[in-house]
C-alpha cells in the first residue's frame, strides 16, 4: 500500500514538473529562437531609432560543416525602443529573438553623441544579454559596420566575435571593452564610461608621402592604412562623458589607456633613434609593474602623479646596432622614456582638459582622501577632473635585441 | 521523527545556513545601501556585536541546560507566556521563509523561467520541503552539512573568480555616510545575524548540549567571514553610488565569472547550488515550527504537521502582490522583525528567566520534575 501511495505520489509530482515548466522549455528550445549575435543600433529619420539584428543560421553550420563559412542574416527595423524593435523583429521572423549569444553591441557615432543611457540601461535589464557583450561605437552607420564583420580567418561568426578584441593585449590599438563595464562606469561616480571605437575600412586617397612612424601610432577605426577582405576595423577608444559620447582616441592614445589600466600584457612602439633622430627604431615593451597611480587634492586641484616601468627588446636591426653596448642600450631607454611620457602626458591631458571625462578612473585613487561619501560627492570629481594636472614617469629598461646582437 | 538529536558540527552548519540563505537573496545589497563604501567597517563591526549577543546568550541559557526558549518561558510565565511566545517564533520563522521563497523565486523566474507562473516554482520547493519533512531532523541537518560547504565554496569561487573586475578603492571613504550611519544606525544590519534564532531553540535538540558555547561563537564567526566575502564581491564589482536593485545580486556578479573561452555561464551552477541551500533553510523552518507546535500544543505525533507548515510557508509567499511589496516586507519588515523577535523578546525572555532563577535559587531542573510528576 505504501508503496503504490509512493508511486502515486512520483506520478503526480511529474505530472506537476511537466505541466509547470514545460512553457518555459519550450521557450528556451532552439528551434523557437532566433539567436542574435550582433546588434547595431542608429538614428531614424522615421523614428526614434533603427534596430539591425544579426542572425547566425545554426542549422546550417551543422549541415555545411566547419570548413565553410557559416552564413549571417541580417535584418534591420525602425522602432520607438529596442524593446519595440525586438517585438516587431520576433512578430517579423516568427521566432523569439534571443540576445543570450549576442556579442556584440554597436551604437553609431552619430547616435552615441545623443546619449545612450536608456538604451544601455534597457539592455542590462535584459536578463539575456551577457555583462561581456563588447560595445562598439562605429565610426560609420552601425548597420553599415554589422554587415561588413565577416570573418576572415574563422568559419564562425560567434567565433570570430569571441575572439574579437584579443588582439588588445598584445597590440595596445584597441580595449576589450564590454557593456558590463559601460554600465559600472556609468553608475560609478569615480570614472567614465568608454567604448570600441569601430569603423569599415574605406580606400584612403592620402597624399600624405611622408614616411613616419607617427602615422601608423595615430591611426584610427575608418582612418587606418590596412586593406584586405576584412572591411570592418577596431582602432582607438571612444569616450564618453555620463552616457554622451565626447570624443575620440587614437591608436597610441588608446595604449596610453590601457597602460594606465594596467590592461596589456606587451606592446611596439617605434622611438627616435637617438644617435639620429631621422630614423625610428621598433621596440617592443612589456610592463614590468603595474602603473602606481597617486591623486593628491593641492589648492582645490587633483595632482595625478603616474609612475610605469617597462622591460623592451629591440625589434629594429642594422648592421650599425650594437647591443652588446650598454651606452647604447641606456640611450635607447632613455628614448622610450622619453617618447613615452610625451604620449601619456598628452593622452591626460587630452581626457582631462579637452574632454573632461576620466575614462581612467582616477577618482577612485582620490576617495581615500576623503572620510564620508558626502564630502566627495561635495567635491564633484568628475566636474573637477578638467582641473587636474600631471606629473608622468616611466622608468624603461631595454635589455637587448632578439637574436642578433 | 523530527525530534532525533544532532551533532555538534550539524548544528553549527544548521546556524550557517539560516544567515546565509538570506545573503543568496538580497541581503548584500540591503547591507551595503545602508552603510554604503564602509560597509566592511560596518560588517566586522557587527560582527562583534553578534558575537557577543551569542555569547550572552549563552550564559543566559547556561542555567537552563538542555532546555529551549520554549522550555524556558514556560518557566517563567507558565503556559500562557510559552504559548505566546511559540506563536510568536512560529510566525516568524513562517513568514520570513515564506517572504525569502517568494523573493528567490521571483529571481528565478526572471532568470530561467519566464513562462511560467511563479506559483508553480514555489510549489516546486514546498514539494520538497514536504519531502524532507518525513524524514529525521537530523537527517535532513546532515544533508545541510553536506550542501553548506558547496555554497560557502561558491560564494569563494564567486570572490576569486571575479578578482579582475574587483576595484578595490572601493572600500573608501572608509565612514562612507558617516560615523553615526555605520556604528549607530549600522546597528541595523545586525538582522544580518537572524540565524541567532536558531540559538533559542536548538538545546534540546543537541547530543551535546554542553558544547552550546562552540556552536553559538563558531557558527557566528563563520557566518561573519562568509558575509564579508559576500559583500565584499558586490562593494568591489559595483559602484554603490547606484540606485539600482537587483533580485539576485550575488547572480549578476556570477554572470561576470568567465576563464578562458571555454568556462563561460557559470551562473547556472551556481544558481542550483543555491536553490538547495534555500531548500535547507525552508526545510528548517518548517521543522523547527513543527517542533515548536509540537511542544505548545502538547501533541504527541508531528506526522500531521509535515504538510501544515510548508502549505502556511506557501501561502505567506503568496500574500505579496507584487515583487516591490515582497522585496519591502522582505528588506524592512523582516528587519524589524527580527530586531524585536530576537534581539528583544528573547532577550529580555531570558534576563528574567534567569532573574528569576537567582531569586529562587533552586534547581530549574529539580522543579521540572516535580511539575511533570504532578
Amino acid at each position: 500500500m505504501k508503496n503504490k501511495l509512493n508511486k502515486l505520489l512520483i506520478s503526480i509530482i511529474i505530472i506537476y514538473l511537466i505541466i509547470a515548466f514545460n512553457s518555459s522549455h519550450v521557450a528556451l528550445d532552439l528551434s523557437n529562437l532566433a539567436i542574435v549575435v550582433a546588434m547595431a543600433i542608429d538614428t531614424s529619420d522615421t523614428n526614434n531609432l533603427s534596430v539591425t539584428f544579426q542572425f547566425t543560421n545554426a542549422s546550417s553550420v551543422s549541415e555545411n560543416g566547419s570548413s565553410e563559412q557559416s552564413p549571417s542574416i541580417v535584418n534591420t527595423v525602425e522602432a520607438s525602443s529596442i524593446s519595440s524593435a525586438i517585438n516587431l523583429m520576433n512578430s517579423y521572423i516568427g521566432k523569439e529573438l534571443s540576445l543570450s549569444h549576442c556579442k556584440l553591441i554597436v551604437f553609431s557615432e552619430e547616435f552615441a553623441k545623443q546619449g545612450i543611457s536608456e538604451e544601455i540601461y534597457t539592455l542590462m535589464n535584459d536578463n539575456q544579454i551577457r555583462p561581456s557583450t563588447n560595445l562598439v561605437i562605429s565610426k560609420c552607420s552601425a548597420k553599415y559596420y554589422i554587415e561588413n564583420s565577416k570573418p576572415m580567418l574563422d568559419s564562425l561568426i560567434t567565433k570570430y566575435y569571441e575572439v574579437y578584441n584579443n588582439a588588445s593585449l598584445y597590440t595596445g590599438y584597441t580595449t576589450d571593452a564590454t557593456i558590463g563595464n559601460f554600465f559600472n562606469n556609468l553608475n560609478c561616480g569615480t570614472c567614465e564610461p568608454y567604448g570600441i571605437l569601430g569603423g569599415v575600412n574605406v580606400e584612403q586617397n592620402n597624399t600624405d608621402t611622408s614616411i613616419n612612424s607617427e602615422k601608423d601610432a595615430n591611426s584610427q577605426a575608418n582612418n587606418s592604412s590596412i586593406s584586405g577582405s576584412l572591411r570592418s576595423e577596431n582602432s582607438g577608444l571612444a569616450v564618453f562623458k555620463d552616457a554622451t559620447l565626447v570624443g575620440e582616441l587614437t591608436a597610441i592614445e588608446n595604449l596610453s589607456f590601457l597602460c594606465t589600466k594596467n590592461d596589456i600584457e606587451g606592446f611596439l612602439v617605434s622611438v627616435p633613434n637617438p644617435e639620429n633622430d631621422t630614423e625610428y627604431i621598433d621596440v617592443n615593451l612589456v610592463p614590468s609593474k603595474d602603473s602606481k597611480i597617486k591623486v593628491d587634492i593641492i589648492n582645490g586641484s587633483p595632482y595625478i602623479k603616474v609612475d610605469f616601468s617597462f622591460t623592451g627588446r629591440i625589434y629594429s636591426m642594422t648592421e650599425d646596432f650594437d647591443f652588446l653596448d650598454n651606452t647604447f642600450l641606456e640611450n635607447i631607454s632613455k628614448s622610450c622614456n622619453s617618447y613615452l611620457k610625451t604620449t601619456f602626458t598628452n593622452y591626460y591631458y587630452k581626457t582631462s582638459k579637452e574632454l573632461n571625462s576620466d575614462i581612467n578612473g582616477f577618482g577612485k585613487f582620490v576617495l581615500k582622501h576623503f572620510s564620508t561619501i558626502t564630502d566627495f560627492n561635495d567635491y564633484n570629481w568628475n566636474d573637477n577632473y578638467k582641473n587636474s594636472f600631471f606629473d608622468v614617469n616611466v622608468d624603461t629598461n631595454v635589455k637587448s635585441g632578439f637574436l642578433l646582437m | 521523527m523530527p525530534d532525533s538529536k544532532i551533532s555538534t558540527k550539524e548544528a553549527i552548519m544548521l546556524v550557517i545556513t539560516v544567515i546565509v540563505s538570506h545573503t543568496i537573496v538580497t541581503l548584500p545589497t540591503s547591507l551595503l545601501k545602508n552603510t554604503k563604501s564602509a560597509v566592511l567597517l560596518n560588517i566586522i563591526f557587527i560582527s562583534i556585536m553578534a558575537l557577543l549577543i551569542a555569547y550572552l546568550i549563552y550564559i543566559l541559557m547556561r542555567k537552563f541546560q538542555g532546555q529551549d526558549i520554549i522550555d524556558i518561558s514556560e518557566y517563567l510565565g507558565g503556559k500562557w507566556c510559552k504559548n505566546i511566545i511559540g506563536t510568536v517564533f512560529i510566525v516568524y520563522f513562517i513568514t520570513s521563509s515564506g517572504i525569502l521563497l517568494r523573493n528567490f523565486c521571483e529571481g528565478l523566474k526572471i532568470i530561467y523561467f519566464p513562462n511560467t507562473n511563479i506559483v508553480f516554482i514555489m510549489l516546486a520547493f514546498i514539494v520538497t520541503i514536504c519531502i524532507t519533512n518525513t524524514f529525521k531532523f537530523s537527517a535532513n541537518c546532515k544533508t545541510i552539512s553536506i550542501i553548506l560547504p558547496f555554497v560557502i565554496l561558491s560564494i569563494i569561487l564567486l570572490f576569486i573568480g571575479n578578482l579582475q573586475h574587483f576595484t578595490f578603492e572601493r572600500i573608501f571613504p572608509l565612514l562612507g555616510e558617516g560615523f553615526f550611519n555605520t556604528f549607530i544606525l549600522g546597528l541595523g544590519n545586525l538582522t544580518a545575524f537572524g540565524g541567532i534564532s536558531c540559538l533559542y531553540i536548538i538545546p534540546p535538540l543537541l547530543k551535546n548540549p554542553e558544547k552550546m558555547k562552540k556552536i553559538a561563537l563558531t557558527s557566528i564567526g563563520i557566518s561573519a567571514v562568509y558575509l564579508i566575502f559576500c559583500v565584499s564581491t558586490i562593494l568591489f564589482m559595483f559602484a554603490f553610488f547606484q540606485n539600482i536593485d537587483e533580485p539576485l545580486p550575488l547572480y549578476t556578479a556570477a554572470s561576470y565569472i568567465e576563464f578562458g573561452t571555454f568556462f563561460q555561464r557559470l551562473d547556472a551552477i551556481f544558481l542550483l547550488v543555491w536553490m538547495l541551500e534555500i531548500c535547507c533553510y525552508l526545510c528548517i523552518a518548517s521543522q523547527f515550527s513543527t517542533i515548536l507546535l509540537k511542544k505548545i500544543a502538547n501533541l504527541k505525533h508531528s506526522r500531521p504537521l509535515f504538510f501544515i507548515f510548508p502549505l502556511l510557508i506557501f501561502s505567506v509567499a503568496l500574500i505579496p502582490k507584487n515583487y516591490a511589496i515582497s522585496r519591502f516586507i522582505g528588506d524592512t519588515v523582516y528587519n524589524y522583525v527580527i530586531i524585536f523577535v530576537v534581539f528583544i523578546l528573547s532577550l529580555l525572555l531570558l534576563f528574567l528567566a534567569n532573574i528569576k532563577k537567582k531569586k529562587e535559587g533552586g534547581n530549574f531542573n529539580e522543579k521540572q520534575v516535580e511539575q511533570t510528576t504532578n
